[in-house]
């Protein structure tokens, strides 16, 4: 680096132009953080230490960006950490420019060793994306984004003038070259907050303040006995998006991983996670400069949402992506707009408390009933009660079997209700808030639950504790079994099972973080395990969630794509943990079975477990 | 325009039927009540009619025992100015002309100019009651009406015939019109629609009151009926089976 001198001329130019565009940046960064700050609610602050350390692994060490697209995901941590290593340098770039340099120039020439590898580091990554976005053109990153075309050009200058500026030159080069470098940063700073690249201020943010548990949205507390001012309230309350979720749509990177995991979307339908639940709020929102947006979200798109939470898994920046919660309560709360078979769904449960209408289940009384001196309410909840696959009575006396050779005492309750999964999931949160409230009183003197539907045990455990306590605790029924297992209190033994797979319910593994029960159970009979393409918290939804079991006419095929992959698999058996998974596999399995081979059977936990119990044998 | 919706309370379709001990009626307790489904598409359409033409009223009219409040409120809910409840204190009523009249007594002074209701009741079915209601009141007919339009003081109704045939027909007002369901999308109760029909009028009547004649036929019991299988085994050589085959299709089966 030669010896330079900047004219006074020069350092107007400079204060001027740096007042300017960081003015830019520091307004409209400001302009969308009042918008954040009108939302309802608060940001949480709890759990600080898991909140850092979600934002080292997921910022610094890119956990989510490189989890689900590697390559890209590699490219893009170039970039960033390049830019981390450019920090100091761009303080002392724009230090020199005002005659007082941060780096003595040894420690200038000591820093370039990291500077130059980065800054080519950067480039190979930078190329590579432009590559890939101009060239490769995935389709899920969405219509060609000229800013992302700008953006590139910028990073390319800027680490191309660095590495220049680093060389033997001329000393009239070395200040066109500052100047180059100078104009790029501070172009990049005024395209910053007005584009997508955003995230890069507010990711972090966003990830620190993500809530821990999905899926989360607003409650509906609803007071029949409330005066007319309080209901029209709480129904205004319902379209105002929370500050943690208007915060999610001005980090979102427009990357279209949550489109791209989106079964609704991967079976034709018309959801688009990426536009339809975040990036049609944008214009809203910095148009009105208010929060009551809600309502311009798209309905049919709404009504599609499984919500299997796939979405807001995936996303890079911590957005809740998923609404349609948001979508439906209006719908049905506010607009009486209800599809005809999700209405029949709702005046059933108001009507006898479960999703069928029905008035008896032959199951329910064949099995013991539940007494206080018995450790466990089994929890059957509608499915297996009326028979929404007949055959998953079977694996509901697998269960049971199980339990008695254990010796774990277990009873039904007569009176059982539907938990309320079906209706909170699809808007009706009067008849959810009916149901709740019966169970907690039918529960209220009961320990122990133990059910085999996941959504069940969502529901009466952490979502009922959002609305009031909860006495009692919920195990799904494979977290009971890997204990039975592991305490000896059953002998299984690895029997021949063929090849074996196991399809992650998204209530379970998402919802619950149950990832190791259902494994550790299949893997003690079996030795022939499989792991299906996507699995564990990446699981794909079956279609059924989200009350999507009961609709009629579905024009997508979001019901059978996990079905094809599990064909696809080349797996005997699949096993899974959720009735309506189970329900979905036997629907889906049987069509697409090629000709020729042998239909994959599917199992519960349950099922496997007692079937290669050694007392059955 | 004034529109009177006849609406009936109906067991739930999936439910468990028993008879009741003394052979007069289905068992009632625990079992799950809703509302009639074609009346709830013909009340579906006497809102959206209220919605075009502006000023107008719909009013509720059921007839049945005390449960009715139910779909009463429901009705009222989606939408319904308000409601007229004529009690049953009778055991179940089941004369077509009997139901009609009482209805007739009731709403005749009220000069509705159109009065829908569901092509039939999901538990007896019988389909007559808005006809006769109709030609009570003096009013035109029509049933299986699956659209409806208002036109210049008439009302032109689309008549589903069989195999795929329909037939356009405009009438004078007033007007009975029996509905098919699935002819609009019903609405749900919004929150806002519920806590409404809190304040809204039912005016209640009985039975007894308005039924001023004996009925025209009378309903002598309930049944369920019993399924058998028999199974009989035919034995013999070739020629003694086919024999006996073919007079067990002739005389037994009776095939012809």
């Amino acid at each position: 680096m030669p010896d330079i001198h900047f004219s006074n001329i020069e350092k107007i130019i400079l204060t001027l132009s740096t007042l300017a565009c960081l003015g830019s940046f520091v307004y409209e960064v400001w302009r969308r953080i009042r918008i954040v700050l009108r939302g309802q609610g608060s940001l949480p602050f709890d759990k600080i230490g898991a909140r850092i350390w979600r934002v080292i692994n997921e910022v610094l060490f890119h956990k989510k960006v490189m989890g689900q697209r590697f390559w890209p995901g590699l490219m893009h941590g170039l970039v960033f950490w390049g830019f981390l290593v450019f920090g100091l340098i761009t303080i002392d770039h724009f230090a020199t420019g005002f005659g007082a340099p941060l780096f003595s120039k040894s420690f200038h020439h000591f820093y370039s060793y990291f500077g130059i590898p980065f800054a080519m580091l950067a480039l190979i990554g930078i190329v590579s994306l432009v590559y890939r976005r101009f060239i490769t053109q995935p389709v899920h990153l969405g219509k060609l984004s000229p800013t992302s075309g700008l953006v590139a050009v910028f990073i390319v200058v800027l680490m191309v003038t660095y590495i220049i500026g680093e060389m033997d030159i001329s000393p009239l080069t070395w200040k066109i070259n500052w100047w180059l470098h100078s104009a790029m940063i501070l172009a990049f700073l005024w395209l910053i907050p007005r584009s997508k690249h955003l995230h890069l201020v507010l990711a972090p943010i966003n990830i620190f303040f993500r809530p821990f548990t999905q899926p989360e949205h607003t409650l509906v507390e609803i007071d029949l006995e409330a005066s007319e001012e309080d209901l029209d309230n709480m129904l205004a309350s319902m379209t105002q998006m929370t500050m943690n979720q208007v915060l999610d749509v001005f980090s979102c990177v427009e990357c279209g991983r949550c489109t791209e995991v989106c079964p609704a979307n991967r079976g034709g339908g018309v959801l688009d996670p990426k536009n339809h639940f975040i990036l049609d709020l944008r214009q809203p929102l910095l148009e009105s400069g208010s929060v009551d947006v809600l309502a311009q979200l798209n309905i049919e798109a709404g009504w599609e949402c499984t919500t299997c939470q796939a979405c807001t898994e995936v996303c890079p920046v911590g957005n809740h992506v998923e609404k349609s919660d948001e979508i439906r309560r209006s719908e049905v709360l506010i607009e009486g707009k209800v599809p005809q078979e999700y209405q029949k769904l709702f005046t059933n449960l108001q009507e006898t408390g479960n999703t069928e209408g029905a008035s008896n289940s032959p199951l329910a009384e064949s099995l013991p009933m539940y007494s206080s001196d018995m450790e466990y309410v089994l929890w059957l909840g509608c499915f297996a009660r009326y028979g929404l696959d007949p055959d998953f009575e079977n694996s509901v006396r697998s269960f049971t079997k199980i339990l008695d050779v254990a010796n774990v005492s277990y009873g039904i309750l007569e009176n059982e209700h539907c938990s309320g999964d079906p209706p909170n999931r699809l808007g009706d949160k009067l008849t959810y808030s009916m149901l709740r409230e019966y169970n907690t009183e039918l529960l209220s003197e009961v320990k122990k639950v133990v059910t085999l539907c996941p959504h069940c045990a969502i529901n009466l455990e952490r979502e009922y504790a959002k609305y009031g306590n909860v006495n009692y605790t919920v195990e799904h029924h494979t977290q009971v079994i890997e204990r039975l297992i592991t305490e000896g209190k059953i002998k299984v033994e690895k029997g021949e099972n063929g090849k074996v797979t196991f399809h992650d319910p998204c209530n379970l593994s998402r919802m619950l973080n149950e990832l190791d029960a259902p494994r550790m159970a299949i893997t003690s009979v079996t030795s022939d395990f499989m792991e299906l393409e996507e699995s564990g918290r990446q699981t794909l939804c079956c279609g059924a969630g989200g009350g999507l079991w009961w609709k009629k006419e579905t024009q997508g095929r979001t019901h059978l794509v996990r079905a094809e992959q599990v064909v696809k698999s080349g797996a005997d058996t699949v096993v899974t943990g959720c009735n309506f998974c189970y329900g979905m596999m036997k629907q889906g399995l049987g069509p697409l079975t090629p000709d020729g081979r042998s239909e994959i059977s599917v199992k519960d936990i349950a099922d496997i477990v007692a079937e290669n119990m050694v007392s059955n044998k | 325009m004034k529109i009177c919706v006849l609406v009936k309370q109906v067991p739930g379709s999936e439910a468990q039927f028993s008879v009741s001990p003394d052979g007069s009626w289905i068992q009632e307790t625990g079992l799950p009540f809703e509302m009639n489904e074609s009346d709830n598409y013909a009340l579906e359409e006497a809102l959206q009619i209220r919605e075009q033409m502006g000023d107008s009223e719909v009013v509720i009219v059921s007839l049945g025992p005390d449960r009715c409040q139910k779909v009463i409120r429901e009705a009222l809910a989606k939408g319904a100015d308000r409601a007229i409840h004529i009690k049953e204190d009778s055991p179940y009523e089941t004369d077509p002309y009997s139901i009609a009249t009482a209805l007739a007594n009731t709403i005749k002074d009220e000069k509705f100019e159109l009065v829908l209701s569901g092509l039939q009741s999901d538990d007896l079915g019988f389909g007559q009651t808005g006809v006769i209601l109709g030609e009570i009141l003096g009013m035109t007919t029509a049933t299986l009406v699956v659209e409806t339009e208002i036109q210049d003081g008439k009302i032109k109704v689309k008549r589903e015939l069989e195999s795929g045939w329909f037939q356009w027909q405009t009438m004078d007002l007033p007007a009975s019109l029996a509905i098919q369901s699935g002819l609009n999308q019903p609405r749900y109760p919004s929150l806002k629609g519920i806590m409404g029909a809190k304040k809204k009028e039912i005016k209640e009547s009985s039975f007894a009151e308005m039924c001023d004649i004996d009925g025209l036929q009378a309903f002598n019991g309930l049944s369920v009926q019993r399924a058998e299988k028999q199974t009989e085994m035919i034995e013999g050589t070739v020629d003694q089976v086919v024999n006996k085959l073919v007079d067990v299709f002739k005389n037994e089966i009776r095939i012809n």
